[in-house]
């Protein structure tokens, strides 16, 4: 609460149309008619005969909070250094505000950037970090330092002024990168991996803190982060990056539960992944059969498809249950032999051996504390799902 | 237990290791260097004589078991009463000043570049940097002397281009004298500048230009401050030496451009004075040595300061 009001202070200064912050329910994404904020079009970067980013097209809107998700190499680092202009783009064109960025270096950009190890400048404290860009926007001494306190107390480091950058922790430093970035009030800020130096507790607060002050300032925010626990709990959308194309972009619960690719499923948390052949595609009645499994695969709904095309039927380790007797139903279960389990306290993970000799992975929360009702190693056990429970991927 | 010991043992070893790596070189410098100075401290202290050596003993044993200790200040007192000293030493230090001006004029850009270069051709650009060391250093500045003098290369193609009548005289000049100085002196300024800007964090300048840094904001807000310890190791490398330089200024300088380093020589060869010879090497070296304290000093408070 605090940092909401300091925040409305510090960018009341003139930014005042960036003032109103995205609300829960309105979705521009989802409006055609809404004019994206940023335009990523057709972006390729070419190294060597590597290609780093491949016609890559993004709309990230006013006051989104947008995570680039991927592994290392996966391109989203090298596109947020083309948004910030250290980089140029092989082809493409950006439009930040409805402004093409060609030809505009980075310093003149409406945009600032909080590096993944911060790269305060070791020279300076505190306070001149913070006012460095300021300095250079030609800013009065009394006024940069008054902007100076309200970014302190907005990062909650008021008194830190004369302090080094050796003599911060590392949350610490964390912030004083966040004010730095926005000190000069940027349309469009850009955090590569900012959560990545930080303890996992130190991660989770700073984490709210970060959704905080950009929910207060209403200015995007794109972040890039490989940590997909990270990009689901911070993210209004995320785009999924797979070597140098955007595999899939959606809200963080689309990306989990309906990923659009094998790729995007398999690196948006766990899932278990059985291949296998159209033989029904009816109205709410697709058929698979899958030689991994026992009896065949039935989904509630139909896709475009083939009969007899390859497709991969996938559904997370949660949404499958355990049971001891043999289902009713003709289908949608495996037969197991418990391998493992893995007892976490509110959940247990049960690795379950399939007669066709391939593994999958079951999440089963602890309801009971019973004992008698425990599942227990080497015992039979039936891996049962429901038919709208997974998803059908064709590639 | 056993594992305790073998602990201690190793423990042990380490502190005699690490040990030997202090004194070893600790010992080095106490023999070769503390020992002759004390030596020249010793002579600076005592009168001419003719003779050999052509000085006095401090030490004399008398047959009444009388030691006598004779401290004769009077070369120190001629160091300061006769202008040629006290001339030489101003000149010697606005010599080595501005050559080391100039060095860390040319040598910076030089080291920069060569620091931001491509990493497979950096080697290859220190390599050329450190190449003159592997000819003699009289060569080069006798090649200097081929280069500059009246019938020399550069009067010779002025000449044949029309662009001057008569020669341009510059051998033996304080021009040439510069010359020579800041070209022996480059690496020694441009190693240490590159060993620090080849460190510095690609990231810090990226961070500046995106919070608004043009070019030259860039360079004196945070590249030049980075830099410092770069650049100061450098010049103390440069301006040192250059105080006391005696080849240099003898070949290539005029001989009006008096620099301690010849005084120094002229006394000890051709007048044989080894006492007034030796009180000059001392106050040379102190003055050599008290703004490197003071430095040291300035540098512990900014530390302290910065803890």
């Amino acid at each position: 609460m605090q940092t909401k009001i300091i925040a409305n202070k510090y960018y009341d200064n003139n930014q005042s149309d960036n003032n109103h912050s995205l609300a829960a329910d309105t979705k521009p994404w989802n409006d055609k008619n809404a004019k994206p904020f940023v335009r990523i079009k057709n972006i390729s970067k070419v190294f060597g005969n590597v290609a780093a980013l491949d016609n890559v097209s993004l709309d990230i809107y006013k006051s989104e909070l947008f995570c680039l998700l991927g592994k290392s190499g996966s391109g989203k680092s090298t596109l947020l250094r083309i948004l910030a202009g250290f980089e140029k783009s092989s082809t493409g064109i950006i439009e930040i505000d409805g402004q093409n960025m060609e030809n505009i270096e980075p310093y003149e950009r409406p945009i600032n950037m909080m590096f993944q190890s911060y790269a305060l400048f070791p020279h300076m404290n505190v306070e001149q970090n913070i006012a460095y860009g300021l300095k250079r926007s030609g800013m009065k001494k009394a006024e940069i330092s008054q902007n100076v306190e309200q970014l302190l107390s907005l990062i909650k480091m008021e008194g830190y002024n004369r302090r080094k950058p050796h003599q911060l922790s590392g949350g610490q430093r964390q912030r004083v990168a966040l004010a730095r970035a926005l000190a000069r009030k940027p349309k469009l800020l850009l955090l590569d991996e900012p959560l990545g130096a930080l303890d996992k507790k130190l991660r989770q607060e700073t984490q709210f803190e970060l959704i905080n002050i950009q929910e207060t300032l209403g200015i995007t925010f794109i972040v890039v982060t490989h940590d997909q626990e990270e990009a689901m709990s911070l993210a209004t959308r995320i785009g999924v990056m797979e070597e140098g194309t955007i595999a899939q972009v959606g809200e963080p619960r689309e990306i989990y539960e309906y990923p659009a690719t094998r790729f995007v499923a398999d690196f948006v948390g766990s899932i278990n992944m059985f291949e296998g052949k159209v033989i029904k595609n009816e109205a709410a009645d697709l058929r698979i059969n899958s030689p991994e499994l026992d009896v065949n695969i039935h989904v509630a709904n139909n896709i475009a498809c083939a009969l007899g095309q390859t497709l991969w039927f996938a559904i997370r380790p949660e949404k499958i249950t355990l049971q001891k007797e043999k289902p009713k139903k003709r289908s949608n279960f495996a037969k197991g032999i418990v391998e493992e389990i893995i007892y976490l306290g509110d959940v247990s993970n049960y690795r379950i051996l399939l007669n066709s000799k391939k593994r999958i992975n079951v999440t089963r929360p602890n309801i009971s504390r019973d004992e008698k009702e425990k599942i227990s190693w080497d015992e039979e056990i039936y891996a049962v799902w429901h038919e709208n429970s997974g998803v059908v991927l064709a590639s | 237990m056993r594992n305790f010991i073998r602990q201690r043992e190793r423990a042990i070893s380490l502190k005699l290791g690490k040990k030997l790596v202090i004194y070893i070189p600790l010992f080095w410098l106490l023999l070769f260097f503390l020992v002759p100075f004390l030596i020249v401290t010793k002579i600076s202290l005592s009168q001419i004589t003719y003779g050999r050596p052509p000085y006095l003993p401090m030490f004399e044993w008398s047959k009444d078991n009388l030691l006598t200790i004779k401290l004769y200040f009077g070369n120190f007192f001629l160091l300061f009463s006769d202008s040629l000293y006290i001339n030489a030493y101003l000149n010697s230090l606005k010599i080595a000043a501005l050559s080391t001006f100039f060095t860390l004029l040319i040598g910076y850009p030089m080291a920069y570049f060569i620091a931001r270069a491509d990493e497979k051709i950096r080697n290859i650009l220190l390599l050329l940097v450190i190449l003159p060391f592997w000819s003699s250093f009289l060569l080069r500045v006798y090649a200097w002397i081929g280069l500059l003098k009246n019938n020399g290369i550069i009067n010779n193609i002025l000449l044949n281009m029309g662009i001057i009548d008569s020669p341009i005289k510059m051998l033996n000049t304080d021009f040439a004298l510069y010359i020579g100085i800041v070209y022996s002196y480059l690496p020694f300024m441009i190693l240490p500048l590159y060993a620090n800007l080849v460190r510095l964090d690609e990231k810090l300048l990226e961070a500046a230009r995106d919070l608004g840094a043009k070019p030259l904001a860039l360079f004196f807000t945070i590249i030049l401050p980075l830099s410092m310890p770069g650049i100061i190791a450098g010049s103390m490398l440069v301006f040192i030496p250059a105080i006391g330089e005696y080849i240099i200024p003898s070949l290539l300088g005029g001989s009006d451009s008096l620099m301690i380093g010849r005084i120094l020589w002229d006394e000890f060869s051709a007048n044989r004075d080894w006492p007034v010879a030796s009180a000059l090497a001392v106050a040379m070296l102190t003055i050599i040595i008290l703004p490197l304290i003071l430095f040291k000093n300035a540098q512990k408070k900014e530390v302290a300061i910065d803890e």
